[in-house]
Parts: C-alpha cells; sequence; structure tokens
C-alpha cells in the first residue's frame, strides 16, 4: 500500500511524529488523500515491527515520539520506487456495472444512461480544468500534473461512452446469461 | 514568446447586454450532393450573447457545417439562421460576403493566411476591405497577442501558433459580434494549442461570444461552459457545465478509504 511507502518516503526527509507525518502526507498529496490519525499511528506500528523505521529518543509521550527511518527502511522505499506500478488495472466503474445490469433489464434506458454518464464526464473535466488552473496559480505544480493525469483518464472515460453510444445494444443479453 | 494577455485587452465584444439571443438556428438541414459527410439533419440551437459554447462530435458529424452556417460562409438547405438582426438567407451573395466580413471573425485549424503579405498585411485585409486602412487598431492586436515584434514577416517564417495568433487578430480587426473557431488547435503543439486556448479564454472574460468547434474535451471544458454534442448531423446533447469552484478533494481522490494493511 502506498500509505505505507509515503510514510517512509516522508520519514527519509527528517524524522517525525505521526501528526506531522500525517499533516505532510495530505499537504503533500494537495487534499486528495484524506488520512484520519488512527491509519497513520497503525502504520507507524506495523513499521516500527517490521524494522523498517524506528523511535528516536525515549518512548515518553506517545504523541510526540519521533521516528526515522532504518536502513532496512531505507532499502524498501528505494525497492518500492524503482518498481513499475504493474497488476491489474483498477477501475471503479459504477456505470459498467449499470450498463451490464441494463442490458438485461427489459426496458434499459442504455442511450439515456449513457448520455447522463457523459455529462457527468464532461462537468467532471470543467471541474478539473478549474483546479488545474488553481493550482498551477498557486505553484502546486505536482497537483497540476496529478490533475492532468485525471484529465487524461476523464478523457477517455468520455470516448468509451461515445463508443459505447455508436453501439447497438439488446441482442447480447442472451449470450451472457 | 510569452502567451500572457493583459486583462482586459479586448473590449470590442460587448460584454453588456449579456444572456440576450446573438444566434438562432431553426430546423437547419443540409444535404450535400453525392452523399459527402458533414450532413445536418433538423438542428435548431440558439446562442446566447457572451456565451463560449463548444460544439463537439466525431469527425464528418456536422459540426464543421454548423459552424459554417452561422458564418455565412454556406447555405442551409432547409431552415433558417439568424445572427445578430439579420436572417442570412435573406441576403444574396454580396450581402452574405458583407456580412461576414464586418460581424464574424473566423479562425481555422491551418490559419488560411496569404503567403505573400507580411502578419500585419494579412490583419489589415478585412479591415481594408471594410474601408478602414490604418494600421493603429491592427498594430494593437498584434501587440495584446504578443506578437507585435513579427509583424513584418511573412507567414512562412511564423511558428504555428503565431501564425495562429496573426488570424486571430486579423478575426477581430472589425469587432465582430461573433468568434468561431473550427479546430483552431488542430495543427498545433500542445503548448501552443494551450495559449491558443487561453486567448480564447481571455476573449471570452472581455465580453466575445464564442463557438468553438473541437473534438478535444479537455481543452473544450477548460474555458467553454456550454458543450453541444453533434452526432450524424443531430445535434444530441446540449450541457451547461457548472463553473462553481470546488475543493480537490470533492474532484479528484488518489484514495479515500484508506484500508492499510
Amino acid at each position: 500500500m502506498s500509505l505505507k511507502y509515503g510514510v517512509l518516503g516522508l520519514l527519509k526527509a527528517e524524522p517525525l511524529h505521526g501528526y506531522e507525518v500525517k499533516n505532510r502526507f495530505e499537504a503533500m498529496l494537495g487534499g486528495t488523500w484524506d488520512v484520519n490519525i488512527g491509519q497513520i499511528y497503525t502504520t507507524l506500528q506495523r513499521l516500527e515491527r517490521d524494522g523498517l523505521i524506528r523511535p528516536l529518543g525515549g518512548r515518553g509521550d506517545r504523541r510526540k515520539l519521533l521516528y526515522e527511518l532504518s536502513p532496512e527502511g531505507q532499502k524498501a522505499l528505494d525497492e518500492w520506487l524503482a518498481q513499475p506500478d504493474a497488476g491489474p488495472q483498477q477501475l471503479h466503474e459504477e456505470i459498467y456495472v449499470k450498463l451490464l445490469l441494463a442490458t438485461r433489464i427489459a426496458n434499459g434506458d442504455l442511450k439515456g444512461m449513457l448520455a447522463r454518464q457523459k455529462r457527468a464526464y464532461l462537468q467532471r473535466l470543467r471541474d478539473l480544468n478549474r483546479l488545474e488552473e488553481r493550482a498551477r496559480r498557486d505553484g502546486r505544480i505536482d497537483l497540476a500534473r496529478l490533475v492532468r493525469g485525471a484529465l487524461l483518464h476523464t478523457e477517455a472515460d468520455l470516448k468509451w461512452m461515445d463508443e459505447l453510444s455508436s453501439e447497438r445494444f439488446g441482442t447480447e443479453a442472451a449470450k451472457t446469461e | 514568446m510569452d502567451g500572457r494577455i493583459v486583462v482586459g485587452a479586448f473590449r470590442d465584444g460587448g460584454g453588456e447586454n449579456r444572456m440576450s439571443e446573438l444566434v438562432r438556428l431553426t430546423d437547419v438541414t443540409k444535404v450535400y450532393q453525392g452523399g459527402i459527410t458533414g450532413a445536418l439533419n433538423g438542428v435548431s440551437m440558439t446562442v446566447e450573447k457572451g456565451e463560449f459554447t463548444a460544439i463537439m462530435g466525431p469527425s464528418g458529424s456536422g459540426k464543421s457545417t454548423l459552424l459554417n452556417l452561422v458564418a455565412g460562409v454556406d447555405r442551409p438547405t432547409s431552415g433558417t439562421v439568424v445572427v445578430g438582426d439579420t436572417d442570412l438567407g435573406k441576403l444574396g451573395e454580396t450581402g452574405l460576403a458583407k456580412f461576414r466580413r464586418d460581424h464574424i471573425g473566423f479562425i481555422f485549424q491551418f490559419f488560411y493566411l496569404l503567403p505573400n503579405l507580411t502578419a500585419l498585411e494579412n490583419v489589415l485585409i478585412p479591415a481594408q476591405l471594410k474601408g478602414n486602412p490604418g494600421p493603429g487598431r491592427a498594430r494593437d492586436l498584434l501587440d495584446q497577442l504578443g506578437i507585435i515584434e513579427v509583424a513584418n514577416r511573412y507567414p512562412a517564417r511564423l511558428s504555428g501558433g503565431q501564425q495562429q495568433r496573426v488570424a486571430i487578430a486579423r478575426a477581430l480587426i472589425n469587432k465582430p459580434m461573433l468568434l468561431l473557431a473550427d479546430e483552431p488547435t488542430g495543427a498545433l503543439d500542445t503548448a501552443s494549442g494551450e495559449q491558443v486556448m487561453e486567448l480564447l479564454g481571455e476573449l471570452h472574460r472581455d465580453g466575445h461570444t464564442i463557438l468553438l468547434v473541437t473534438h478535444d474535451a479537455k481543452l473544450a471544458t477548460r474555458h467553454a461552459a456550454r458543450v453541444i454534442s453533434v452526432v450524424d448531423g443531430k445535434m444530441v446533447d446540449d450541457v451547461r457545465l457548472e463553473s462553481s469552484e470546488r475543493a480537490a478533494s470533492d474532484v479528484i481522490r488518489v484514495r479515500s478509504d484508506e484500508a492499510s494493511r
């Protein structure tokens, strides 16, 4: 999980305690990934258990406990950074499941469903464009890059809707039952 | 070349009196002999003054035809096209040419600059045809578009982005009521294309009414708050998008429910 490696990466820069890790992680992600402090503490405990980080100084007040990267942690971080992000593509496509079901249900309003989804994607493009503009204005080039990726993904989603819109539905249901 | 433009540089668009109707197409059909693609089939739509509208659709869908009909470059087989107070169908060829020259600014994918004229001379043509030969406004426009330093160059010695800026200046020289753009970034690299789109956004903020034909939804939604979709000669959707500012976490999530292991 990349929260684990996000924490390792932050600790590589300097020793931090839990709240600092949470704040820096959220700031780094520009508001696109919220973590709660419980997740941070759990992650820190597991990393310590696995020998990837170690507490710095005395174990007094838990909240003030600083952690630093261990040599093993450094190695794990380097290996993770060197690995391409492979594995199956993660799709969170509710629309796909809706389509599957709509093709099986008589009177499934596919054209309407696709048109509504297309509008939602257009609105998302609009929102992403505004966010990118804001990120650049604020000097958040890293966030702008992320938004750029999201724009391209959404463009692909739109094209997918266009392709589906030009298809004829209604005959495949029997074959897939 | 710096793509930034001083805000308020273009005050000719008539920002006042927004949301009054500027274009009305009623049941417009265009049939091409021999079944060439790009035909239109019963399109009705209106464009409000001050709107930035993107027309999207696959190639051959009729979106460029739509633009050409609004520009008076082409005539519908049936139906009416009204721009401002003018029913284009009531104009003869001379009247139509004058209407285009005086009221429509048109930019294209491949710029269409005259190769044997300098940038400045290209911008001046529509003004001279209208009887305003003075180069003052043309120079001002080239200055505002950031290309005054190439005013005396010939198109062959300009980059694509510069050529499109010259074409934009030419489109604006007669203070058109409507700016039409047909794939204006289609022949440009990404950076130049984005600069041209920024310019169009700037012109819109200064009150210009813009109709943009594009297949790039990313670019279209950057400035256009309205998207019309055309497929097989029919208008299949017409949506006005929300433009309010939204928090980053409401727009994009790298991860929302982390299940750390």
